[in-house]
């Protein structure tokens, strides 16, 4: 019986001992195999940063804050624990800030160039710079300050809006709603003319277009004439082409006045003309009254039958005569 | 005023008899060849045989403690906290005083009819007689075994507590296991383990002394010795919660995270 209390405590204490030594081990996240780096960084002030809290690399936790002391100088060495196979970031620096509301804090190892651009974050990493043999660091303002400044800029909004508050009456909304309106018919005037205006921009475009498409098929002509001016001119053509012109034109002058002679006879015939009509016409008006054998003949009905007649018995008589020649015709020579 | 004055001094006395107690108790554990081979049995009967209770107790503590969580974070606090809630309040206080109130019960009532037992039936002063020493045979292997138990068996209840809260979280309230230790670590100290321990060895040593003293001055037959184990285990209880308190404010008061 003695020897099986002895077991039964001795078993009892072993397993208890372990389990309570194991669990605070893992618990606590212990390195028994002290594969785990370490990194020393320094600072101003550490918040309210604890020993325990966590550190981490790029979002991920990777490893914890081992100890805290004060250094030389006014400075603070936080000594960070960092977990086996976590690469250091290149050219590492350590921010304290928190990770929630709830006064979690973590140390951030983080690249230099990937700080937030704050001055007094950039004032106190270059501060700590100068520190040899560890990383430099910066603390971030806690929760409080910030919901102090919040709290500071709530209450001047505040203000303002109570300023607003007093200056928006119910005539001010009244105006800004006429002022509204306006705006509005403003708005849809402008969207016609623009719509008017966008439809004549558009013919002038069109316009413009065909323009510079003939100002490119004149220019080309320009350029050909140009070219050719220049082939002209290297083969002495132009000279030649010069005296054409002056021949041309002595023929031009010449046939000019030929022209004008020409026009002068002309005048001559026109004056003619005009005495010729104007004998036809007088002759026209005789006849149109009835006088004269051709007024009778186009005037007098009876006239004109007979004319008629005898024509019709000339007709006949030119037929017979041209069938009958020797009926009518008898030359004898001899 | 003479009454009050008769009063202060029975207490005066009755405190300056439980030092010298205290004090004769320490002097006898030098008698190491007397209490020694007593030890295991009181360890076994303090310590093995009470873990059913102290892991029964530890589990259902844990698994109340992670829904009262869950039910007082609504909203703005993160769920995580359930295992930073039930890791801090089961490994520093609950694990330790709870268990020590059901051991005061159960130790301290044992102990206190069994050495009151002895005392009225006269065993105590037949051990005198044969030159034994009473607190060296009695009285040393009982504190000792339950210095020595009371933590282990703390120990074990703060981690059926912890493991039960956990998958309460992981069952009851869809809490992943990776969210639970985050919490449960996130404000973990070794401390919190030593704190609660060294709250438990005291807690068993009081126990026990307690147990032991009104064992030992139990009189007047079978009713002595009900009052001798009824006061052993209210004097225990309260005991545990003064020392609870002593140790808060001397010892965490203090700490510094």
């Amino acid at each position: 019986m003695k020897r099986a209390n002895d077991f039964v405590v001795g078993a009892t204490i072993l397993v208890s001992l372990g389990a309570i030594v194991a669990g605070t081990l893992w618990m606590n996240q212990t390195d028994l195999s002290g594969r785990r780096g370490q990194q020393v960084a320094a600072f101003r002030d550490v918040g309210n940063v604890r020993v325990g809290a966590h550190v981490v690399i790029r979002g991920v936790q990777a490893g914890r804050i081992q100890s805290m002391e004060l250094a030389p100088q006014g400075w603070v060495h936080v000594r960070m624990r960092i977990d086996a196979g976590n690469e250091m970031p290149r050219d590492p620096v350590v921010l304290l800030n928190e990770s929630s509301l709830f006064g979690e804090w973590q140390a951030t190892i983080m690249e230099r160039e990937a700080l937030p651009r704050d001055d007094d974050i950039n004032r106190q990493i270059v501060e700590a710079s100068g520190v040899r043999g560890v990383l430099p660091g910066a603390t971030l303002p806690d929760i409080a300050k910030l919901t102090a400044v919040a709290g500071r800029i709530a209450g001047d909004v505040a203000n303002v809006a109570d300023r607003f508050h007093v200056a928006f009456d119910d005539g001010a909304a009244k105006e800004l709603r006429a002022s509204i309106k306006n705006v509005s018919e403003l708005s849809a005037l402008l969207a016609q003319t623009v719509r008017t205006q966008s439809k004549n921009l558009g013919e002038v475009a069109g316009e413009v277009s065909r323009g510079v498409d003939a100002l490119t098929a004149a220019s080309q002509d320009v350029k050909t004439i140009a070219q050719r001016f220049d082939s002209s001119t290297a083969r002495g053509e132009v000279r030649q082409v010069v005296e054409d012109a002056s021949t041309a034109a002595r023929e031009l002058r010449e046939t000019s006045r030929r022209l004008l002679t020409l026009s002068g006879q002309l005048g001559q015939s026109q004056k003619s003309l005009e005495s010729f009509l104007s004998a036809g016409d007088s002759v026209m008006s005789r006849v149109s009254r009835g006088e004269g054998t051709l007024g009778l003949l186009i005037n007098d009905p009876g006239l004109y039958h007979r004319t008629d007649s005898l024509v019709k018995q000339l007709l006949v008589l030119a037929t017979d005569v041209h069938k009958n020649p020797r009926r009518y015709v008898n030359v004898r020579i001899f | 005023m003479e009454g009050v004055g008769r009063s202060g001094r029975v207490q005066l006395e009755r405190v300056g008899r439980a030092a010298r107690f205290v004090a004769s108790t320490s002097r006898a554990t030098r008698d190491v060849a007397t209490w020694i081979p007593e030890a295991t049995k009181h360890a076994r009967i303090l310590g093995v045989d009470s873990l059913p209770i102290a892991l029964f107790i530890a589990l259902f503590t844990g698994i109340v403690l992670a829904l009262l969580a869950s039910y007082s974070f609504t909203g703005a606090v993160p769920m995580y906290f359930v295992g930073t809630l039930v890791e801090k309040t089961i490994t520093m206080e609950l694990a330790p005083v709870l268990t020590g109130l059901a051991l005061a019960g159960r130790v301290g009532a044992n102990i206190a009819a069994e050495l009151g037992t002895m005392r009225v039936t006269e065993q105590i002063d037949a051990l005198e007689t044969l030159a034994y020493d009473p607190l060296s045979y009695l009285v040393v292997p009982r504190v000792l075994a339950g210095l020595v138990m009371f933590p282990l068996v703390v120990g074990m209840a703060m981690i059926a507590g912890v493991a039960a809260g956990w998958m309460a979280s992981n069952l009851l309230l869809d809490l992943s296991t990776q969210e639970f230790l985050r919490g449960a670590r996130l404000f973990f100290q070794t401390f919190d383990v030593r704190y609660g321990l060294v709250k438990a060895a005291s807690f068993g040593a009081a126990v026990t002394w307690i147990g032991c003293w009104h064992g030992l001055h139990a009189e007047g037959g079978a009713q002595g010795v009900g009052r001798a184990a009824t006061n052993a285990v209210v004097y225990s209880a309260v005991t545990i919660l003064v020392l609870d308190a002593f140790w808060a404010v001397t010892w965490l008061l203090g700490h510094e995270r």
